[in-house]
């Protein structure tokens, strides 16, 4: 069986939807240009790809056709190169590296892109024409719950305190913050084009949210509840990509690989909480690899929520010390379609910089499901 | 002078000046908004820029929409005077001094392109003093504008003009402030306070004064000194609250130092002590932390005048206002206030105004009175005026004397006189091009009429269907006599105008004949009338001839529907219009739903499929959104893009007609539209998000039964994504909706409560 590795990582600024200085960006553009940023870093050529595989929760108007085929083309990759749209919410993208390294080892391609777009400012989340089946809703209304009530019921049923919440989103945005600070995102983020001018920066960090600032929030989904904006990701837009290949490829053309795809998981949960989906997901990839939590030494975990991110941090037994050093969704933005390759690409690079052996990158999705991978420096 | 106002400059970013540029903004109008560079703040353009975010939180909001606010460019007087040589007009809004205002003047002077107009908002000094030493060439091209707080809504400017004021330019003014900024123009005379505050200031001043000196409460005071006199309901007290109390001091010094010995404001101007420690205390009216009323813990309250404490405020009954001269006999109040007010009013001849109309209007536009002082007086008459004065040993002014024995307005036929100062009647004309109905009414018989409505001859082959019922509300009657209307048009004239004179539009269906009948079960005639004003509405609709609806202020519910069946809209540019129906548990059963539902699927802008127009129209409905300006009803689909909006509610009418008359050559009914809707499985998204709001606390358990039912109607009822649903099919769910809504207890108590209390029930 054929290793994948990771070789390579990028992507663009993540803003906030409507507001920040990518809502102008067609969702298109922004994934051609963080591809093409990604092919020219590592000086690829490009003829060598199988395929660009693209992540998208909500695929339709700016996002709709064949987005992967469409961004291809756009980024100027060589018209030999496939391209196909992947759809598991959340998790597309993070499906999309998966998809990669499977087709890797079954000797069906060398090197793919595994990319994520989503524009939450210019397709709504839920897309244009929800049409929900009356008859499953009838039956199991959960499955179309909104994702802001399956972090409360998941904040109840572990009883995660609203306290405890704002505490985890004040240290998000504090490890955000001394990251940007410090330089240690710059080298991930490909500048885009704006209208205005080139976007080079993340615009969802609140660097300065305090556990004052935060206590006085409403709460955003019920008024008995404990989830407010504050411990929520925000609405965003970007986009995210990594080149996974054969670790034959990246030592015949002189990439350095950042890590090996070790193991990878996809599970099922109960749709209204969808965010202890990772748990289950963690666990088997963990399993496939061998390995137990206290193996890991880094931790990308996508914050949808404070309330789920703290019960899977519990549930699965991980030194919060080591879960998203450089902050996660909660400050950094989760646009939706890009934020498995985001922290996966994350993971890997973290294993670089540290040091560290293992690493785990895991996320949960609407509808009652997550998904995991665990890779391993090279 | 300039042909027309391209681009004007405004200098002064305080709460008028920026106001004032909203309006221009408003009117479409390029606008420069000026201010001092502030010490120590790195944004050269901080105060401008700072008004502007400022103005678009404001609520009531300056702007109409936020289109309007990209018109207006904020700047500095150090860095963008160079840029008033492309304005045409330029308005002076700042601090009232003087020198400050002379030597801005200057540097006006020096960059402004000649010919174009410079004027002051000044309300207290008079221009004579402004253009003392200026050359003759800028006192050709200089006049006092002076704007009514706030400017967007108070329809009032006073207009003065100078000796060597450029008679053309000054009319240029006036025409663009009539036409484009919508404002009623009062020439005013260069003396002090102008009218309206002259005259409304001794009214305040008075009002304190003898409220303190016969010891009465504020809301005593209040309750005599406004609905029974028609002046708002904020009386004298509320009004001071609402301008602010920091501002008298000001005014009456301003007042009382330009004026002569003999003017009767020095006797009512007297220091009152407790307004002093009233502003000391930072209780100088809503802008402060609260004036003569203000919110307590537990509710409102009011100051009592003797002792400066608040109390919970006391209910003062209303005194019956139907007999003036009843209410100033046994009311010591209203006699010591009103008296000389009036008296007053009468003094201000020839000094600030030529004719008692001028008068009248700043009154009734300035301060909101609905008659003006000689209009009052006529109701009280002229002759138990002069001698009540007289006997009360008050100065009985000249033209009161000469008015005995007669009124100060009068018919001749139709026409409207007023009495000059030179004892004769004149002739009172509407500015060119102004048509009203109130005209027409006095001169001609309706066509047909009954007690709901009236169909009016208004020239040219165009006819005006007028609504007369309480608050133009809709009824059985008025839909009939519509449908008549709509069948005589055809027979002898071209177009159809839908107009009122009312304070509002049209504020519905007539929810009490509604309740009426739902509480003895009427069913039969609740769903009949249901129908019929499906059948009337889409006759209009499809007739033969071009309908053109002319709302202003409110236009809700019925009143919505029926502009929405129009063939076209000119409406006033303060139309507040939008379906409400789910506030009183029922939904738009009128053609509501299918005219919007069409709008929205038609609209460029909206993703194509099922559910994104149901899901828009869905939102605005269930949340009962109402546009802030005609402006705004534009963009929220109420108003085509094509439909026009007159600034001047005076010009409403006659700009009405004359988009009907453009209409009817080419004139062909519209095609009746089809949809596309998501039926059931759009029914179950509406009430996913319904559930979620009532989880955030922002829907109530009857809501979601309205909400349900709005959602039944505005999927489509049972249609399937790839029917094809014909308004005929849409109506018909609109009347399902509405008569099983109007069967539910929740629906009647939410009528009910409306009904009695003017607000909505949130069960």
């Amino acid at each position: 069986m054929t290793q994948a590795v990771i070789a390579g990582y990028a992507r663009s600024p993540f803003t906030l939807a409507a507001k920040g200085a990518l809502a102008r960006v067609r969702p298109d553009d922004l994934a051609a240009e963080t591809i093409a940023g990604l092919v020219a870093r590592l000086s690829l050529n490009a003829a060598d790809l199988e395929a660009v595989i693209l992540g998208c929760a909500f695929p339709e108007g700016e996002q709709g056709l064949n987005l992967a085929r469409l961004v291809g083309l756009n980024a100027g990759l060589p018209q030999s190169v496939g391209g196909y749209t992947v759809n598991h919410f959340c998790g597309s993208s993070m499906q999309a590296i998966h998809i990669a390294a499977g087709h890797i080892a079954a000797g069906a391609g060398e090197a793919f892109i595994a990319a994520g777009v989503e524009s939450m400012s210019r397709v709504p989340m839920g897309g244009y024409n929800p049409l929900p089946n009356p008859g499953l809703y009838a039956k199991l209304p959960a499955a179309y719950m909104g994702m802001g009530e399956t972090a409360e019921n998941v904040a109840a049923k572990w009883n995660i305190s609203r306290a405890e919440q704002e505490a985890f989103a004040v240290e998000s945005q504090r490890r955000a913050a001394a990251a940007i600070a410090e330089g240690r995102l710059r080298e991930e983020i490909v500048p885009i084009t704006s209208k205005a001018g080139m976007v080079e920066r993340d615009g969802c960090p609140r660097p300065e949210t305090s556990a004052e600032t935060l206590a006085g929030l409403k709460p955003a989904f019920s008024t008995e509840g404990s989830v407010t904006a504050g411990t929520s990701s925000p609405l965003t837009d970007g986009a995210s990509a990594v080149l996974v290949c054969s670790a034959d490829y990246a030592a015949k053309h002189g990439l350095k690989p950042l890590a090996r795809i070790l193991a990878s998981a996809t599970a099922g949960c109960a749709p209204e909480i969808m965010g202890i989906g990772p748990v289950a997901a963690s666990k088997k990839a963990l399993a496939r690899a061998g390995i137990s939590a206290a193996d890991l030494d880094v931790v990308e975990l996508n914050e949808a929520f404070a309330s789920q991110s703290l019960a899977c941090i519990r549930d699965l037994g991980l030194d919060a010390a080591k879960v998203n050093i450089d902050g996660g969704a909660i400050a950094l933005g989760h646009p939706l379609g890009a934020t498995g390759a985001r922290i996966t690409g994350k993971a890997a690079s973290l294993l670089a910089r540290t040091g560290g052996r293992y690493a785990l990158a895991t996320q949960c999705i609407g509808g009652g499901q997550g998904i995991a991978t665990v890779l391993e420096r090279v | 002078m300039m042909e027309s106002i391209r681009k004007a400059a405004i200098i002064g970013a305080g709460t008028m000046g920026a106001a004032i540029a909203a309006q221009f903004a408003n009117a479409g109008v390029p606008v420069l908004l000026l201010d001092i560079v502030k010490d120590g703040t790195p944004n050269r353009n901080a105060l401008a820029e700072g008004a502007i975010a400022k103005m678009l939180k404001t609520d009531p909001a300056p702007f109409m929409s936020t289109r309007a606010a990209k018109l207006v460019t904020p700047g500095n007087l150090e860095d963008d005077l160079g840029q008033l040589s492309s304005c045409d007009w330029i308005v002076e809004a700042i601090i009232e001094r003087l020198d400050l205002k002379q030597a801005l003047y200057k540097k006006i002077d020096a960059v402004r392109k000649p010919g174009s107009a410079v004027s002051s908002n000044t309300s207290t000094i008079p221009l004579a003093k402004l253009t003392e030493g200026m050359p003759e060439s800028f006192k050709r091209d200089f006049l006092i504008t002076h704007f009514f707080n706030p400017p967007r809504y108070m329809r009032l400017l006073e207009l003065v003009s100078g000796p060597e004021t450029d008679a053309k330019l000054a009319q240029s003014v006036a025409r663009f402030a009539d036409l484009m900024l919508g404002k009623s123009v009062v020439s005013a005379k260069d003396s002090p306070g102008f009218i309206a505050n002259r005259l409304g200031v001794f009214w305040l001043q008075t009002g304190v004064v003898e409220a303190m000196e016969l010891g009465l409460t504020v809301e005593e005071a209040d309750a005599i000194m406004s609905r029974p006199f028609g002046i708002p309901k904020t009386g004298v007290f509320g009004l001071i609250d609402l301008v602010g109390l920091d501002l008298m001091p000001h005014i009456n010094a301003s007042l009382a130092g330009s004026l002569p010995k003999s003017d009767a404001f020095h006797a009512t101007n007297k220091d009152i002590p407790l307004i002093k420690t009233m502003i000391a205390e930072g209780n100088i009216g809503r802008k402060g932390k609260g004036g003569f009323y203000r919110k307590g813990p537990k509710g409102r309250e009011a100051i009592d005048l003797a002792s400066g404490a608040y109390r919970p405020v006391r209910k003062a009954a209303t005194p019956d206002g139907r007999d003036l001269r009843k209410l100033l006999e046994n009311s010591a109040y209203a006699w010591r206030v009103m008296g000389p007010t009036l008296a007053y009013a009468a003094s201000l001849l020839p000094e600030a105004a030529d004719d008692v109309h001028a008068i009248d209007e700043a009154m009734r536009l300035g301060y909101n009175w609905k008659l003006g002082p000689f209009e009052l007086i006529d109701k009280i008459g002229a002759d138990w005026l002069a001698e009540k004065l007289a006997k009360d040993g008050m100065k009985v002014p000249a033209l009161l004397d000469a008015a005995r024995g007669q009124s100060f307005y009068k018919l001749d036929g139709a026409k409207r006189l007023y009495l000059g100062l030179d004892d004769a009647y004149h002739e009172l004309h509407r500015p060119e091009g102004v048509l009203m109905l109130e005209d027409i009414k006095r001169a001609t018989k309706p066509l047909l009429k009954n007690a709901s409505a009236s169909l009016w001859d208004i020239g040219d082959g165009v006819l005006c269907f007028e609504l007369t019922s309480k608050s133009n509300s809709w009824d059985a009657q008025n839909l009939e006599l519509l449908g008549k209307a709509i069948e005589l048009v055809p027979q002898n004239h071209k177009a159809l105008v839908i107009y009122n004179e009312g304070a509002h539009f049209s504020v519905g269906a007539n929810l009490g004949l509604a309740l009426f009948a739902a509480n003895i079960a009427a069913w039969g005639e609740i769903e009949k009338l249901v129908a019929s004003g499906q059948k009337t509405f889409k006759a209009l609709k499809y007739a033969p001839f071009p309908s053109v609806a002319a709302p202003f202020g409110m236009a809700l519910g019925g009143g919505c529907e029926i502009v929405l069946h129009a063939s076209a809209v000119q409406a006033h540019a303060e139309t507040y219009i939008g379906l409400v129906e789910c506030g009183v548990g029922l939904v738009p059963a009128w053609g509501g739903c299918t005219e919007m539902l069409s709008r929205y699927q038609g609209a460029k802008t909206m993703p194509k499929g099922p559910m994104p127009a149901a899901a828009k129209v869905f939102e605005m409905v269930s949340t009962a959104t109402v546009s802030k300006s005609a402006a705004n009803a534009k963009e929220l689909l109420f108003l085509r893009e094509s439909d026009g909006i007159t600034m001047n509610r005076y010009r409403l009418l006659a700009d009405a007609k004359a988009k009907a008359l453009a209409l009817v050559e080419a004139y062909a009914a519209p095609e009746p539209p089809t949809y596309q809707l998501p039926g059931e499985d759009g029914r179950v998204g509406f009430g996913m998000a319904v559930k979620e709001f009532r989880k955030k606390g922002l829907a109530t358990p009857y809501d979601e039964v309205v909400a349900g039912e709005l959602a039944t109607v505005l999927s489509g009822g049972e249609a399937d994504i790839i029917d094809r649903p014909s308004e005929a099919d849409i109506l018909a769910l609109e009347r399902g909706a509405f008569t099983r809504l109007i069967r539910k207890d929740g629906t009647l108590a939410r009528i009910e409560t409306m009904l009695t209390t003017g607000k909505p029930l949130r069960n």
